[in-house]
């Protein structure tokens, strides 16, 4: 991508909730219990993260009876490459949150 | 299902709209998902997160700015046009107008978008739509201005409301004129949206041809207008002891030979294909009626309403100016300086609402005018089935390509 991207925490907690079990899809309440963020912050970052190809959305399937369509996302290969350094700088310093060094990498990624 | 859900529905659906095509499948995921999050505060913090989704992702279109500039202008209107005098039938009138001008402009633009697509033709399209929306709504509180004093108890004891000239059709206050203005007001605001949309396929010089020529027309017709419509004298400074007569004629001519201007210049800007030449011949003169129209009604009733609110103007423009048809007004108004006032005002007043009859009649000439063009256009391309020339998915580029 030719913009340069900015990546809060907020959106890197995002990816690394994601990242937890790639293949799962999650939903928005799962994964706002996950990040601790509320739905107006939320939704705004993964509908960015969807526009860059990192995350994929669909609707459910077979929705339970008396409930509607819930959306559902997944985190994409690209996602998991981009989130790779995160995860190397979390794993490098455990017990620790995303560093800046570590944001940086990933913006690099991203951009 | 219940009214009250069936209007959330509708609100909801209403809601979506404002938001991006491609974004409306985010807000519903977060109306889906706020079932699973447990009632009370919590759904309620989820919920107002969606709205803040929705107020973001609006806003972030390119159409917000001329929404809100819209939502200004109308805000701007209803606080000038709204009556703030006691009950009575203009009062009633003026709300009417405020509401259904507003409601009608804004429902137009959506329905119309959807129609005919969004404006097509340059920055001129999209100056004329302002304009034309402007103009409508700058006429509503002047129009109200005036159908205050036409509707205001006589002063000095003459009661200049009784003369059939005011209480005639097209000048008094009935509602079926209202509605007649109305509707006026809403094919004006059609017409123009759909000669400034993509679907219309107008090139750009049409429509600045038309907007010129209309800009002529109706700057001739206003200067006709509140100096007295109906060939009465004006005291005019700069033409003492004269009356407009020569103005009128002039304003005539123009008439017919704005949109006739209009159309060959649209057709010799224009000239392939035969049916695409023939479009722009028609809307280039329709555009000139319309917008000279515009023109005349807006400034014409604009100037009446301020010679209304600032006496030094009417008494200066209206000095020796009486009611036509009104005979020995002078000797009734002799020595009473309220009836006089009075007089002035109301003649001033009676002069707005020919305006309405120009707004009908100028259409339907340069429509007369257009007709005629097309057809001599048609039979000049002798072999030429004018379906059969039109490049399909639009002629827009070849034709200006050809009159570049």
């Amino acid at each position: 991508m030719a913009t340069r991207s900015r990546l809060s925490a907020q959106t890197l907690s995002v990816l690394a909730a994601l990242r937890e079990e790639p293949s799962q899809w999650h939903h928005g309440y799962a994964l706002a219990k996950l990040t601790g963020l509320k739905s107006g912050t939320l939704y705004p970052i993964l509908i960015r993260l969807a526009d860059r190809g990192l995350v994929e959305a669909c609707w459910q399937d077979e929705p339970q009876p008396g409930r509607p369509r819930r959306h559902l996302y997944r985190v994409t290969a690209d996602g998991l490459a981009a989130a790779a350094p995160v995860a190397q700088a979390e794993s490098a310093r455990p017990g620790t949150r995303v560093t800046p060094t570590g944001r940086a990498v990933v913006r690099r990624a991203l951009s | 299902m219940s009214g009250l859900s069936r209007m959330r529905g509708a609100l909801a659906r209403g809601v979506l709209r404002l938001v991006p095509a491609g974004r409306r499948d985010w807000v519903a995921a977060v109306w889906a998902e706020a079932g699973e999050v447990p009632p009370g505060w919590r759904r309620l913090a989820w919920r107002a997160g969606g709205v803040r989704l929705v107020a973001r992702e609006t806003l972030q279109r390119r159409t917000t700015g001329v929404t809100l500039l819209f939502a200004a202008a109308a805000a701007l209107a209803v606080w000038a046009a709204w009556p703030g005098s006691p009950a009575g039938f203009a009062t009633s009138v003026d709300l009417a107008d405020v509401i259904t001008v507003v409601v009608l402009l804004g429902t137009l633009a959506l329905a119309t978008r959807r129609l005919f697509g969004p404006a097509g033709g340059g920055r001129t399209a999209k100056f004329l739509r302002i304009a034309v929306y402007a103009a409508i709504l700058a006429l509503i509180p002047a129009k109200n201005v005036v159908e205050q004093v036409l509707d205001a108890p006589p002063r000095g004891g003459i009661d200049l409301r009784l003369y059939r000239l005011i209480s005639g059709p097209g000048f008094g206050n009935h509602w079926k004129n209202e509605i007649l203005f109305l509707a006026v007001m809403a094919l004006y605001a059609m017409a123009i949206l759909w000669l400034t949309s993509q679907r219309a396929r107008l090139a750009p010089a049409t429509l600045v041809i038309g907007t010129v020529a209309g800009g002529a027309l109706g700057v001739a017709w206003y200067v006709v207008g509140p100096l007295g419509f109906g060939g009465a004298p004006a005291t005019n400074p700069w033409l003492p002891g004269s009356d407009v007569a020569p103005f009128m004629v002039l304003a005539v001519i123009l008439l017919f030979a704005a949109p006739i201007a209009a159309m060959v210049a649209a057709g010799m800007r224009y000239t392939a294909p035969a049916r695409g030449r023939i479009r722009q011949v028609v809307a280039a003169g329709l555009l000139t009626s319309l917008t000279g129209a515009l023109l005349a009604t807006v400034s014409g009733t604009g100037t009446i309403a301020a010679m209304l609110s600032a006496p030094w103007l009417r008494d200066w423009l209206y000095r020796d100016h009486q009611l036509a048809g009104v005979a020995g007004l002078q000797l009734l108004l002799r020595g009473n300086p309220a009836a006089l006032a009075y007089s002035h005002q109301i003649t001033a007043a009676t002069d707005a609402p020919p305006f309405l009859i120009i707004c009908v009649v100028f259409p339907l000439v340069a429509l007369a005018l257009a007709g005629l063009g097309s057809l001599g256009l048609a039979a000049s391309v002798p072999g030429q089935p004018a379906a059969q020339t039109e490049v399909p998915g639009g002629d827009l580029s070849s034709g200006v390509a050809s009159a570049t």
